[in-house]
């Protein structure tokens, strides 16, 4: 599984935190996704476009995203994605979670220093 | 139900993955070229950084998918379609599974019947019988009195015991008494063995003396199996008896004909054997101990049925029953696992052949995006489709695999403990299916994981570099054909052992003439001829009569069968012999056995009449007897004590007034068998058999010409005429005997271990032939270009043969120095010398002679290629 490519990101997970996180702000279709996490990451992120879709696919079986029909920036009809409530809840437990991580990381690497 | 709705909605979620993905390059695309890129460069560009397509849509896919079964599915239809398109190799792989599989099935149904799940009985397992130890390594069997049994009955470790006393009866009330085996067991024995009768009802503690329970082979035989039988009444030594209910099958403790309840009696002449069964958790050694004090307390009161200073030791009675044949059957799968094995590598040979055909295709896929996992899967998929209708198959053979082993065993019935029940049953089945999948993994996985390593550029210079095959690939073959060199070895080795241990026994000296030599067992009516005087006149009565039967050469009495049946194994010690202790096989026996046996007198004499029949204290002795006590010296006139010469007389057994443990020598006859033929002769003593007559006796007769049905009815006749109520057993010839007792195991082991041999030859031999063949079509065109170029046809056989049969010689090696290595096992499990030379030569010419023949076929082919075809060809 070395090059699948979901696992290429920083830990399990953090893509499907980062999409939910996005889509809360509001409802993207892929692409607009991808540059928008870009954007925000001053491209310090890099993600394989592709390995969106099927992290897309898994959020939506689980019911924490829905896809509907709408139309892009550039006018052309496409899949838009929009988070359930189901997702929220989801999202805010992953970032509760990942704090408690990143706060534990923290106070490690902090002795580390001292 | 979202499960279900989802494998509905699938189609349209593909889709709109489809879309998206395409929308998604599409506006990047635009969005490119809008910076002032060209359409092409940002097409290139756009694809690189989304990835693969295909997989990352089969990806997202898959999250819809219950994706392992659902790639199965697909294998599957993929897989039968390769199996479809290749018959032959299809049908080569599952005939040779199915063999191998169907051998190991029908052994593992010898093994589960007798080693695994031999009785029964309610928690077999835990059912233990109890021998006690004096200092001598030969074991008393426990027996106790009435009273003695119901204290010991209540001992918290037990769950459960039964006391049971067999012996045979005279079923009387018909035109000729007939002798039956009659276990007495206690009254809630049924409960113990927890098997339901099949017609009718057991017995229990509310039952009067007399009823009885019939087993199933003698309702058979001696009813033709009608079921109005219950209810009916059976005479036994002039007795009535009600018949109660007839047992299943595989009931069959102690090999009886019939059960009738035991009556406790505090006499200390009745003592009975003693069965007992653990409770759970209940070590051996705890049981043992919590005994031991209760027997000691019981020994104090009968001190004759217990001999001094014992310990108590338990055997469970699958030791106890299957003993000798446990090594036998172990080394048997062990066998049939080679055998196996090397049918997983005929089909591994097979399957890496195809997978070296199929690499353009296996490139194909892993450029398409296939993950090697799922290359490894799919190939697994095929093989274990091929292993699995080999099973089927296997299953198939098995069933006429086990009707041969049954029909075998026709004659043999005390090969296994009766209660083993050899059949296709549940276990085997079950067997036979973990056996398929195991097998396909095991003839696939190499195959497989080799096959998913190629890649696309591989495939595409094997086109062009089609020489001698993929060093990988032919390493491979190499290691499997050495493998299965080395194995064939050990198989035909095991089988030589086996066929010159039989060849062996078979014309083995056996000491005596068994033609025309017959043997019934005599039991005297229960109570009749109280008396030792009393008794060895009426046993000398019937003797004399059946010796003056027309047709009747001599007649003789013998407490032991004919030989190679043992005594009674007793320590034995000479006063002043040059080696003073050991063990030594008493037989007593009339003066007439030796005559009547045709066993030679060596030196000295045989008792006169008179000392027979005043039970005087002289012995013969055998040749092994003097070699071991008296190898330089004459031993006439010398004293043996026989240790356990004198036991205490009871109700069955009387014993010579003034008898005691010396006995003087007066002569040395030649050695017989006497512990089965297979082992080595044990010293042996002959008394006379009035010194301790037991109430029955083996009345030996050799007949003038071959025994005929007339003589033996007419002997019966004769018997009858002198007691109305005197049963007369089975008759054995002792050709029939000796048969039935050694030479019918040497023969079911000795077939079934060459069978084995054979069939791994076979496979050897067409590994060989299938790794040859293949090289050279291969190889066709660089061969063709040697001839070409004028090559020795002798050259071009070499070529395409050397490497194979090197690997040939290096698995020869390796199975012969296993054997020599691993002989140890072999004969502590079984008889025979598999590291005898003569028999290895063979072995060896036969390893050698069919690889030579194996390889004629290829050979000839790589020599007559025709060079233009061989060049067109490509």
């Amino acid at each position: 599984m070395g090059n699948n490519p979901e696992f290429r990101d920083l830990f399990p997970g953090a893509l499907e935190m980062m999409i939910l996180h996005s889509l809360r702000l509001k409802p993207m279709h892929g692409y607009a996704l991808v540059k928008h996490i870009k954007q925000v990451s001053d491209n310090l992120l890099q993600i394989e476009e592709g390995s969106l879709y099927p992290a897309l696919q898994r959020m939506l079986k689980e019911g924490w995203v829905q896809s509907k029909p709408g139309v892009s920036a550039k006018g052309r009809p496409t899949r838009i994605y929009v988070l359930t409530p189901a997702g929220r809840r989801r999202l805010e437990q992953e970032i509760s979670s990942f704090d408690k991580m990143f706060a534990g990381i923290t106070r490690v690497l902090a002795t580390a220093k001292t | 139900m979202r499960w279900f709705k989802s494998i509905f909605s699938r189609r349209s979620q593909y889709d709109d993955l489809s879309l998206s993905i395409q929308e998604h390059l599409e506006e990047k695309i635009e969005d490119l070229v809008e910076e002032g890129m060209s359409r092409a460069e940002a097409t290139n560009l756009a694809r690189r950084e989304f990835g693969n397509v295909t997989l990352i849509e089969e990806r997202g896919r898959e999250v819809w998918q219950w994706s392992p079964l659902e790639n199965l599915a697909a294998d599957l239809r993929f897989a039968w379609r390769q199996t479809a398109k290749s018959p032959r190799f299809t049908i080569a792989a599952v005939a040779t599974l199915a063999i191998g599989m169907g051998a190991q099935a029908t052994i593992y149904s010898v093994v589960h019947a007798v080693l695994i799940d031999p009785f029964p009985y309610l928690d077999a397992l835990r059912m233990v019988h109890l021998h006690l130890y004096d200092k001598t390594p030969i074991p008393f069997d426990l027996a106790m009195t009435g009273p003695q049994f119901l204290e010991f009955q209540k001992l918290p470790v037990l769950d459960g015991a039964i006391a049971e006393d067999l012996f045979g009866r005279a079923l009387t009330g018909e035109e000729l008494p007939e002798q039956v085996q009659t276990a007495r067991l206690s009254p809630d024995g049924f409960a113990f063995f927890g098997v339901p009768a099949l017609l009718g009802r057991e017995f229990g503690p509310g039952d009067n003396a007399h009823v009885a329970v019939l087993s199933y082979p003698f309702w058979k035989a001696h009813y033709a199996a009608r079921s109005d039988i219950v209810g009916k009444t059976l005479q036994l030594d002039h007795e009535n008896y009600t018949i109660l209910g007839v047992l299943p099958q595989r009931f069959a403790w102690m090999g009886s004909d019939l059960y009738t309840p035991l009556s406790y009696s505090a006499d200390p002449h009745r003592i009975a054997n003693v069965y007992a069964r653990l409770k759970v958790g209940v070590s051996d050694r705890t049981a043992e101990e919590a005994i031991g004090p209760m027997l000691a307390a019981f020994a104090k009161q009968t001190p004759d049925s217990f001999p001094p200073n014992f310990k108590v030791h338990l055997v469970h009675i699958n030791e106890l029953l299957v003993g000798r044949m446990r090594g036998v059957l172990i080394l048997l799968s062990i066998s049939v696992s080679f055998l196996l094995l090397l049918a997983c590598a005929n089909v591994a040979i097979l399957l890496l052949a195809r997978g070296e055909a199929r690499q353009a295709e296996i490139a194909l896929r892993k450029a398409l995006g296939a993950r090697p996992g799922r290359i490894v899967t799919q190939l697994l998929t095929e093989s274990l489709l091929l292993s699995i209708t080999g099973g089927i198959c296997g299953v198939l053979l098995a069933l006429a695999g086990i009707r041969l082993v049954r029909h075998f065993l026709v004659p043999l019935p005390g090969l296994f403990p009766p209660e083993a029940n050899i059949a296709l049953n549940l276990p085997v089945l079950l067997f036979g299916a973990v056996l398929s999948v195991f097998t396909g993994v095991a003839c696939g996985i190499w195959p497989a994981l080799r096959t998913a390593r190629t890649d696309l550029r591989r495939a595409a210079d094997a086109g062009s570099h089609k020489l001698a095959g993929r060093k990988g690939t032919h390493n491979s073959h190499i290691a499997l054909l050495a493998g299965q060199a080395a194995i064939t070895v050990l198989l035909l080795a095991c089988s030589g052992a086996t066929l010159q241990k039989l060849s062996q026994l078979m014309h083995a000296n056996l000491g005596y003439d068994p033609h025309h030599l017959i043997s019934a067992n005599l039991v005297s009516l229960e109570g009749g001829h109280p008396t030792w005087g009393d008794r060895i006149h009426y046993f000398e009565q019937i003797r004399q009569a059946i010796a003056l039967e027309p047709g009747v050469m001599s007649a003789a009495i013998a407490q032991a069968g004919m030989p190679p049946s043992s005594g009674s194994r007793m320590p034995v010690s000479v006063p002043g012999a040059d080696s003073v202790g050991g063990e030594a096989d008493q037989q007593r026996v009339d003066l007439n056995y030796f005559r009547t046996l045709k066993i030679p007198v060596l030196q000295g004499r045989v008792w006169s009449s008179t000392e027979v029949m005043n039970a005087a204290h002289l012995a013969l002795i055998n040749q092994a007897m003097q070699r071991r006590f008296w190898p330089h010296t004459d031993p006439i006139g010398k004293t043996v004590v026989m240790n356990r010469g004198v036991v205490p007389a009871n109700v069955w057994t009387l014993v010579a007034p003034g008898i005691d443990q010396h006995f003087q020598i007066i002569g040395v006859v030649g050695d017989t068998p006497n512990q089965g033929l297979e082992e080595q002769i044990a010293p042996s003593v002959f008394v006379p058999y009035t010194a301790i007559t037991y109430d029955w006796f083996n009345l030996i007769v050799r007949t003038e010409g071959e025994p005929t049905a007339a003589l033996l009815h007419r002997i019966k006749e004769r018997v009858h005429t002198i007691d109305a109520g005197q049963a007369v057993g089975d008759m054995v010839t002792a050709d029939d005997m000796l048969e039935g007792d050694s030479l019918g195991r040497e023969k079911f082991i000795t077939s079934l271990f060459t069978a084995f041999a054979l069939l791994g030859l076979m496979f050897g031999v067409s590994g060989l032939y299938c790794i040859e063949s293949y090289l050279v079509t291969q190889r066709t065109r660089e061969l063709g270009v040697r001839i070409a170029l004028g090559a020795q046809r002798q050259h071009i056989v070499r070529l395409v043969t050397r490497s194979s049969l090197l690997a040939v010689f290096a698995g020869t090696a390796i199975g012969l120095a296993l054997d020599l290595g691993l002989s140890g096992i072999f004969v502590r499990w079984t008889s025979g010398n598999p590291r005898d030379p003569g028999m290895l030569v063979v072995v060896l010419a036969v390893v050698l002679a069919s690889a030579g023949l194996g390889s004629i076929v290829p050979a000839q082919l790589a020599a007559w290629i025709d060079p233009m075809e061989a060049l067109r060809a490509e």
